[in-house]
């Protein structure tokens, strides 16, 4: 149950249903502020960027990156697997929270959807340009062919990663729209511009927020959010069996399935954060996005952080108990100490050690330090998987096959692309969509006392 | 008629006393679900139940079609492991039947509640999906019983009153 008086009201600033509508919606009707075009043409140069070296990778080959026979995953699954543990929020923030029938994620839930949506979309470029030639991508699908039949290897974690992200994006997709309808409706009925009514109009879907409707929609919420629970463990366990499957030291254990679910969680908290902080900022939510809202998640990040510490450390001493030469060499010469003691040590700080600061008030309670902590934590997720993907394809077993890597300037470009792809899309859901739930919101106004009329009114 | 109220609380309890007095309520249109309204309306939807047949299928028809393309199709001898490895099909099934249940029950819902690209909104009131709670009765046109009515809807706090004949004029 959540009670105002220990955790803060959820909804400041005594608003009526007319003006949360308002309040929330007023970025649509408003104009576009000046830095939202500074924004964005940031963000496109970066996106153009990133085409350019998309076009470069395509017209050229893999050749133009760092990758060799030895390190033949270099940035782009660093990547695919970071963007695709930001696009963990979305499940995790709407469904395991519904789930949990915490009321605060209303606030909270559209803004992690969408951006797992385009974190999603931005992760599935990497294993789609790394296979080489993007343009027989189809042949990943089982279907009925001429080649044979040939038919795609049900055994392989690299088919059961395709379906999980696939599906994974489907299904992110329009959960996060039908959440959308009603809202759209909202638009459309209290919008003055001709334009935007027929616009939103259309996306509503014919939404009028009758009985039948709401009925059914309370039903497909319930059966979607049931269901796709599944997948918020489901999508990085699989994404883990790509590694923990093979025969690698360092890949080749039991752990990875949870402890890159918890990573993924972690990492797209600490995005949610991120944004949340933004949407305060630059759009002045602070009476939906209250400081209990920010508080709540800087508390889960606490106890996130917690585990992967604890991960880190478990790791470390499977490596030395298992007696495994291999094992040893990975984790005590390639990763604490030696050419990538760096990335290891800034994982470490950045996601077991910084977060605790969390544990002060002072700190949860300051916008721009949670702003700073949430980056970094983001940094820190990024090189977990450089030492996961990096150490260990590096020096593995035969010294004869060990190679260097550092990434060419098209691999960077391609990443700083997807950065560019990713702000762009935020900055197009800031401006166009009702970046926080109306309809939702507007139900648990009355849990509000300071909304909730006398009995006898 | 069309009653519309400020807040659930009034549309509730107004909602209830003319459910008690027999007439019939055509439609509720409310910014958010309530949930004395969608049990009060009577309405049932078998949406979970489609749901769970859908998974049952989908689930037959991956697993299926894996058999099918792993057994009987293409049969590949890898180390002398059997051709259906059943454990490593777990997975897609799972994933698979959990994207076509969520596919299928989308476009049920779609088909269902009419909620579909491309229809026009019927609009009783334009404040419904806004901040009014609107709830639109059939009377059975004789002046006592609209009169009653009125009575009913204005002591349960009632913003407005809308008379019509025809039902979603």
């Amino acid at each position: 149950m959540y009670k105002t008086s220990i955790r803060g009201k959820l909804i400041e600033g005594d608003k009526s249903l007319a003006q949360i509508s308002t309040d929330i919606l007023a970025p649509i009707d408003a104009k576009t502020p000046k830095w939202w075009y500074v924004a964005m043409t940031v963000s496109l140069a970066m996106f153009g960027w990133g085409l350019y070296c998309k076009y470069i990778t395509l017209s050229q080959g893999i050749g133009t990156w760092g990758v060799n026979n030895t390190v033949g995953w270099g940035w782009a699954i660093i990547n695919f697997v970071w963007w695709i543990g930001i696009g963990h929020a979305g499940t995790a923030f709407s469904i395991f929270l519904l789930i949990l029938r915490q009321k605060w994620r209303t606030a909270i839930n559209r803004a992690a959807e969408a951006m797992t949506v385009v974190a999603v979309a931005c992760a599935g470029l990497f294993p789609l340009l790394h296979m080489g030639r993007p343009w027989l991508f189809f042949f990943v699908f089982p279907y009925p062919n001429t080649r044979g039949p040939l038919w795609v290897n049900f055994n392989s974690p690299l088919f059961w990663d395709f379906v999980a992200i696939s599906a994974y994006l489907l299904i992110s997709a329009s959960f996060w729209y039908f959440g959308m309808v009603p809202d759209f409706a909202t638009i459309r009925d209290t919008t003055k511009s001709k334009i935007k009514k027929a616009v939103y109009g259309f996306f509503a879907f014919g939404w009028v927020g009758s009985s039948k409707e709401w009925l059914r929609f309370e039903a497909l919420s319930f059966v979607l959010g049931g269901i796709a629970a599944v997948l918020v463990v489901s999508v990085h366990s699989i994404v883990s069996t790509d590694f923990a499957v093979s025969v690698e030291p360092g890949w080749h254990t039991t752990i990875f399935p949870p402890y890159f679910v918890v990573g993924a969680i972690f990492s797209g908290f600490a995005m949610v954060l991120t944004l949340v902080t933004l949407m305060r900022k630059l759009y002045k939510m602070n009476d939906f996005i209250t400081d209990s809202h920010v508080d709540a998640v800087c508390r889960i990040l606490i106890f996130i952080s917690l585990i992967m510490g604890t991960a880190y450390l478990t790791e470390i001493f499977i490596a030395w108990y298992s007696g495994s030469e291999y094992e040893m060499f990975t984790f005590f010469h390639n990763r604490i100490t030696g050419e990538y003691a760096f990335q290891f040590w800034a994982m470490f700080t950045c996601n077991a050690l910084v977060p605790q600061l969390f544990w002060f008030k002072s700190v949860r309670s300051r916008l721009w330090v949670v702003f700073i902590i949430s980056i970094l934590i983001n940094i820190g997720m990024w090189y977990e998987r450089f030492n996961i993907v990096i150490t260990s394809l590096t020096k593995n077993y035969l010294p004869a096959s060990w190679a260097g890597y550092s990434p060419s300037i098209i691999e960077i470009g391609f990443f700083i692309g997807t950065l560019g792809m990713f702000s762009a899309g935020v900055l197009l859901f800031f401006r166009y969509i009702p970046m926080i739930a109306v309809s939702e919101v507007k139900s648990i106004a009355k849990f509000n006392e300071e909304i909730q009329p006398n009995e006898d009114h | 008629m069309i009653g519309v109220f400020d807040n659930e609380f009034d549309l509730v309890k107004a909602f209830e006393k003319v459910k008690a007095r027999g007439v019939k309520i055509d439609e509720v249109y409310t910014p958010y679900p309530i949930h004395e309204i969608l049990e009060g309306m009577g309405k049932k939807t078998r949406i979970s139940h489609a749901a769970f047949f859908y998974g049952l299928f989908g689930a037959l028809l991956v697993l299926g079609g894996m058999y099918y393309a792993a057994v009987v199709s293409w049969p590949l001898n890898f180390g002398g492991k059997p051709f259906n490895t059943f454990p490593s099909f777990i997975v897609v099934t799972i994933v698979a039947t959990i994207l076509i249940v969520t596919l299928a029950t989308l476009f049920t819902f779609s088909a269902r509640a009419k909620v579909f690209p491309g229809k026009q909104a019927r609009i009783v009131h334009p404040a419904a999906t806004n901040d009014k709670f609107v709830m639109v009765l059939l009377t059975d046109g004789s002046a006592e019983e609209a009169a009653a009515l009125e009575r009913i809807l204005q002591e349960n706090g009632a913003s407005e009153i809308i008379k019509q004949n025809e039902p979603h004029g």
